[in-house]
């Protein structure tokens, strides 16, 4: 099984970060959770020991509640206040896919799309 | 030049007041005959910038075409360093190797990638190789290489469906460009005009942005589509005309929404309109591919029936040293022994084929009989890299007055018919620059402005530092 990974968001708009990037790595195909003082006060002091039990199998928790302390490994990363949340994201992405954690994806061109291209580049007169 | 002479001149030549905010109104093709000439547009936005900034005509790069143009422009890196010389490309060294350069061949980080590592917000709306989008700290659209609207054209992604939402849908490119319908073309143009602006207005409103980028394609549309009409040079153009006023008439809608714009910017706000290259009257069409062939460099092994392009011809590559592509301008590739698969032209020789060919081409006299004024340039003597693959020649018909055919099939070398439709004007070396910030540069005339130094200077002037790999420098 994959593994996951627990993240810590420190910063003015970690709730939104934590939003983007748990769209994003279910886009990736990953599973993700977000732990935030509403869910954390809820598993009261299980929420340490969820954590740990969803990192095993293979889920990422983003951790933006300062009431929880990890049950497992847990990475801290305070974010830029200048980035967008959805910048932000993708920073922690890169940073996940440097570790092998995600694979990102690269967007290209289809066949068919390519062909697209170089029929309207002719008849724009671009090429020939 | 080096690194330490570019840190020095930016302690010398760094201006000062240092704007707030960046707006860069990219109008594709627009021309410094329009704009800044004796017989220029009565442009009344435009002069008010001009008036209160600084302006000149800019050099584009080689060669003057949207892709690579814009690029070099936003990363100041030459397209030899992109590795990218127009918008196809050889992939490798095989015959049929051909990719599109979209934002996936841009490896060098552009203005808003610098500007995102400081923590800068950017908008980037529809410049062209921003497709497939790549993050930004902000906002990005996707350019005219973006295939479709189903495709994810936005950063990120829930900006498309807002677009659409407050904006209309997104309108790529004008569809059907060659037509002999006239009147139709030119509603598509406004249109696409108008639905960019209308975008750019709705994010210039609504995002928190240091840095904005927009590119209004139109005006090359329009030049491509009406330029006989407003040219007394063009051989096709007839007095009283009823499309005479056309290019000027758009000129003016433009300058007109780019005042629209600018009523949502302050004073703190530099203001940047360039073009990434200018335009003038295309005289007719040079066949590469046939000159080629009837110089013997280039040998089909079919007989042809009509007209086709080369790369659906037969080709006898154990006979061929040389083909071509065209478009606005000519790429000549060679077949050389040990690069291509069925290489026939001595590596060794190569240098001396070189010369020749480029003497040759230099040397062709036009249907009048006299010379036709092209010019032919090696990579290496353009770029200060030379990466990827590129084309052996570069060749500009008549200086760019006459446009490369790359089909073959013609009863001659020279066609003053396009057979893909209507087609009457080429790409110019310069583009417009018209900048408005509050810094010493304010009064200036350039004579020219390089398009390497664009970069740096808005980093400048936003006072973010200028990578040392960049290859312009400061406006002074």
């Amino acid at each position: 099984m994959a593994r996951g990974t627990a993240l810590r968001l420190r910063g003015e708009f970690r709730e939104d970060t934590a939003k983007a990037l748990a769209q994003r790595l279910i886009e990736l195909g990953k599973g993700a959770e977000i732990f935030d003082d509403a869910l954390v006060s809820r598993l009261g002091p299980a929420a340490g020991l969820a954590c740990r039990l969803l990192v095993r199998n293979g889920v990422f928790v983003v951790i933006v509640s300062e009431h929880v302390e990890p049950d497992c490994e847990c990475k801290c990363i305070a974010l830029d206040p200048h980035d967008t949340p959805d910048f932000a994201a993708e920073k922690i992405l890169d940073m996940l896919a440097h570790e092998n954690l995600v694979s990102i994806e690269s967007h290209d061109y289809s066949p068919d799309e390519e062909e697209e291209i170089r029929r309207r580049l002719a008849d724009i007169g671009y090429i020939e | 030049m080096g690194t330490e002479r570019r840190r020095i001149g930016l302690k010398i030549f760094r201006m000062g007041n240092r704007s707030k905010r960046l707006l860069v109104i990219g109008l594709d093709c627009a021309t410094p005959q329009f704009v800044f000439g004796p017989e220029r547009f009565e442009l009344p936005n435009l002069a008010r910038l001009m008036s209160e900034g600084c302006w000149g005509p800019m050099q584009t790069c080689h060669p003057p075409i949207t892709v690579p143009a814009w690029a070099v422009m936003m990363s100041s890196k030459d397209p030899g360093t992109l590795g990218v010389y127009g918008f196809r490309n050889r992939a490798d060294y095989s015959y049929n190797g051909m990719t599109t350069a979209n934002a996936a061949a841009i490896k060098e980080p552009r203005l808003w990638d610098i500007l995102s590592q400081h923590g800068k917000k950017s908008v980037v709306l529809a410049v062209p190789q921003t497709y497939p989008v790549k993050p930004v700290n902000g906002w990005l659209v996707g350019g005219f290489l973006t295939p479709d609207t189903k495709t994810a054209y936005t950063y990120p992604k829930s900006l498309k469906t807002e677009l659409e939402r407050e904006v209309g849908e997104y309108i790529i490119d004008v569809k059907d460009f060659r037509t002999e319908d006239r009147h139709g073309l030119l509603k598509r143009i406004y249109a696409l005009m108008e639905n960019r602006f209308a975008q750019a207005e709705y994010l210039i409103r609504t995002r928190p942005w240091d840095f904005f980028m927009m590119v209004e394609m139109g005006v090359d549309r329009l030049h491509h589509a009406f330029w006989r009409f407003t040219d007394p040079s063009h051989p096709l153009f007839e007095p009283d005309n009823e499309f005479r006023a056309v290019i000027r008439d758009y000129y003016q809608a433009v300058d007109r929404r780019i005042g629209n714009l600018l009523q949502h910017v302050d004073e703190d706000t530099a203001i940047l309109v360039v073009s990434d290259h200018g335009a003038r009257a295309m005289h007719g069409g040079v066949c590469l591919n046939e000159w080629l062939m009837r110089q013997g460099y280039l040998v089909l092994q079919e007989t042809l029936e009509g007209r086709k392009r080369i790369e659906d011809c037969s080709i006898d590559w154990s006979r061929t040293r040389a083909w071509g592509s065209g478009g606005y301008y000519g790429r000549i590739f060679f077949n050389v022994e040990g690069r291509e698969p069925n290489g026939v032209v001595p590596a060794a020789s190569y240098e001396a084929f070189r010369s020749k060919m480029i003497e040759e081409i230099e040397g062709m006299k036009g249907p009048d009989g006299s010379l036709l004024g092209n010019k032919v340039y090696r990579p290496q003597e353009l770029y200060a890299n030379v990466r990827g693959i590129a084309p052996d020649l570069f060749v500009y018909f008549g200086n760019l007055a006459w446009r490369s055919v790359g089909s073959v099939g013609f009863s001659d070398v020279f066609t003053f018919e396009n057979d893909t439709g209507p087609d009457d004007a080429d790409h110019d070396f310069h583009g417009i620059f018209i900048l408005r910030d509050a810094s010493a540069r304010t009064g200036k005339v350039y004579p020219v402005v390089n398009i390497l130094d664009i970069a740096p200077t808005l980093l400048d002037i936003l006072g973010v530092p200028i990578p040392s790999d960049m290859q312009g420098r400061v406006l002074q």
